[in-house]
């Protein structure tokens, strides 16, 4: 369809919103943004292999989406808000074109704030359960800001048994980890047949730790923008995925770190198993600014294909302008090890149960980064039952 | 009724003719030794035995405590009782060696009629065959054979054979390459498991590991084909005079 469609299915959605009266000024800027760009194409180099924009072409119809749920967490304000002034100030919304339709679009932003000093014991669990039928867009969005020395864990639930492979949910969270504060956030995408992407736009200060976890179980399109950024000395990221396709799934993650500033670190590990006709994409850049001296920087992506028919596009970048640093990525695809399937079979191991288990230990690297316990079983048993799902 | 039995086996692997007529019987409570030189097909014996699909049988049958072993999957020939120790164990990054052997008891023991083992039963026996071949106690959270010695690989080895507990039990050049310490655990091991139900099918290279392990036939392995069989003399004649005298042999009847 035309790139003329697009614009008024763009229009239309952005109308559809009603003009939310609040957060003006990053609406018109985002807006801006969009009249110039439109939704990228399959010839944009960062949607090659994800045609996300064939979804507006085919007509989006908006619905309000206000209902994530959240448990009640102490030393956490968590609230809802139309004037909350961090909103839209890591600027995302001028870079990158779902982004900006969030930005114009989104009706409220849910805030979870932990002030100054606080170390939160619990964890904080979020669940946007959207059930997008038909060709329903929704956009959502959250604040996290953790102020000085604090410290929180929070699970990010993206779920809908029922969304329509029509729909699109197109969320954004905006993260600000103050000095010498600690974020783990674990984020699960569970999403039946429907589609989502998803930014997630961090800034970490001195002394920060930002560790994320992102686990894609399934979805007709599962796309993360990850961008973070090192912004104060001895900052420190970890970011791992894992994702697991079938059918003819296609997951796609993007991920960028910049370092901005000496002595920082980050360390990232992508795993992922694809079965079917399924497609996955890594993209992960690592950015080594001129004044980022002393970094150490690594990046490792590998992917095991369980049938001929699945694709996996993995692109580890390394852009480096500090003379001295260690960086290192490295990216493997390729197939189960038979001999290891044969070892453990003659061990009394049937085929099911040996590759079950050794796909379950390649997943470890990362579901061991999970510090919850709880999580990791619950997340061990989804990883089991998709698995027999993909033998079906 | 003999336990494992042998008749007229053919194996190919890559279009290349292995084994050419290969015979054996084993009863309870025996210990074979094959010898033979390299390329003699030893490891490819091993191998079909224990199901290895990469190896094609062309000919002949083999009966494992009266079933036909060769129409078994290689998992159910483990249940079954039938051990293979190899020659190079594989190494499993991430998957420990207490949830490996967890995993491959419970289906030996759900094969044989038993309730799995009660955590606390089955760590206690796990300890106990770990002391048979002197592996330290931090094996169980070690994942399997990842970063471990060459001797370590080995004892891991007849530490599971000891776990699982086999009728037959063949080991493939488990003695290669270990030192004389590590072949004496080994050994100490595998008498310690002898008993007069249960059999073992030694593979070996040297005569030095029947030193340890005494063998009731030694049996060597040329061309695909037993050439000789006898008893634990035939090893020290072999030792001495090398394969060389036995390929003159086999060339001078042929």
């Amino acid at each position: 369809m035309s790139e003329l469609t697009t614009t008024s299915v763009l229009a239309e959605l952005v109308k559809g919103a009603e003009k939310p009266n609040s957060f003006l000024n990053i609406r018109t800027e985002a807006e801006t943004f969009l009249a110039e760009n439109g939704i990228p194409s399959k010839k944009h180099e960062d949607w090659k292999y994800t045609n996300a924009k064939r979804l507006f072409d085919n007509g989006l119809e908006f619905t309000s989406a206000t209902d994530c749920t959240f448990n009640s967490v102490d030393g956490v304000e968590i609230f809802w808000s139309e004037a909350e002034k961090l909103t839209g100030s890591t600027a995302i919304h001028t870079k990158e074109a779902h982004a900006a339709l969030n930005t114009s679009v989104f009706e409220k932003v849910l805030v979870i704030r932990v002030k100054k000093g606080t170390q939160v014991s619990d964890e904080l669990v979020l669940n946007q359960a959207l059930e997008l039928t038909g060709n329903y867009f929704a956009a959502t969005r959250l604040l996290i800001e953790l102020e000085d020395n604090a410290s929180l864990k929070c699970q990010l639930y993206f779920t809908g048994s029922n969304a329509s492979e029509k729909s699109l949910h197109n969320h954004v969270t905006e993260i600000f980890v103050g000095q010498n504060s600690q974020l783990e956030f674990n984020i699960v995408q569970e999403i039946a047949e429907g589609n989502l992407v998803n930014t997630t736009e961090v800034f970490c200060q001195r002394d920060a730790n930002f560790t994320t976890n992102t686990f894609q179980l399934s979805g007709k399109l599962l796309r993360n923008n990850l961008n973070i950024r090192l912004q104060g000395e001895n900052a420190e990221t970890h970011l791992n995925g894992f994702y697991m396709l079938k059918g003819s799934e296609l997951f796609d993650n993007h991920t960028l770190v910049d370092h901005l500033v000496p002595h920082c670190e980050s360390n990232e590990v992508y795993r992922g198993i694809l079965g079917g006709k399924s497609t996955g994409v890594f993209n992960g850049k690592v950015f080594v600014h001129p004044d980022a001296q002393k970094t150490n920087g690594y990046q490792q992506n590998n992917n095991i294909l369980l049938t001929d028919d699945a694709t996996m596009n993995s692109k580890p970048e390394l852009e480096i302008y500090a003379d001295d640093v260690r960086c290192s990525h490295g990216s493997t695809t390729g197939q189960l090890d038979e001999d290891a399937v044969f070892y453990l079979r003659a061990r009394g191991l049937d085929e099911f149960g040996a590759t079950a288990l050794l796909l379950t230990a390649f997943a470890g690297e990362v579901l061991n980064s999970v510090s919850s316990e709880e999580l990791r079983n619950i997340l061990e048993q989804k990883i089991q039952a998709k698995l027999k799902e993909m033998r079906a | 009724m003999s336990l494992l039995s042998i008749k007229n086996l053919k194996a190919r692997v890559e279009e290349k003719d292995i084994l050419k007529g290969f015979n054996l019987e084993v009863n309870p409570g025996e210990v074979h030794a094959i010898m033979g030189p390299n390329g003699s097909g030893k490891s490819t014996l091993a191998s079909v035995l224990a199901g290895n699909e990469n190896y094609e049988v062309t000919d002949g049958e083999v009966t494992f405590d009266g079933k036909d072993l060769l129409d078994m999957d290689p998992e159910v020939r483990a249940r079954e009782g039938l051990f293979l120790a190899f020659q190079y164990p594989v190494e499993i990054p991430g998957v420990s060696n207490v949830n490996f052997m967890k995993s491959a008891v419970a289906e030996v023991r759900k094969h044989r009629g038993l309730e799995p083992l009660e955590a606390k039963d089955f760590l206690k026996f796990m300890k106990e065959k770990q002391q048979l071949v002197e592996l330290s106690g931090n094996l169980a959270g070690r994942s399997v054979n990842e970063g471990f010695s060459g001797g370590e690989k080995k004892r891991n080895e007849i530490f599971q054979m000891a776990m699982l507990e086999p009728k037959l039990a063949i080991l493939d050049e488990t003695d290669s390459g270990l030192d004389i310490d590590a072949l004496r655990i080994v050994a100490n091991g595998v008498n310690k498991l002898k008993s007069k139900d249960n059999a073992f099918v030694v593979i070996t290279h040297y005569q030095r590991l029947l030193d340890y392990i005494v063998p009731d036939f030694v049996h060597v392995l040329y061309n695909g084909r037993i050439v000789r069989s006898g008893t634990k003399e035939l090893a020290l004649e072999l030792e001495e005079k090398g394969y060389d005298w036995i390929k003159d042999e086999v060339a001078a009847e042929a």
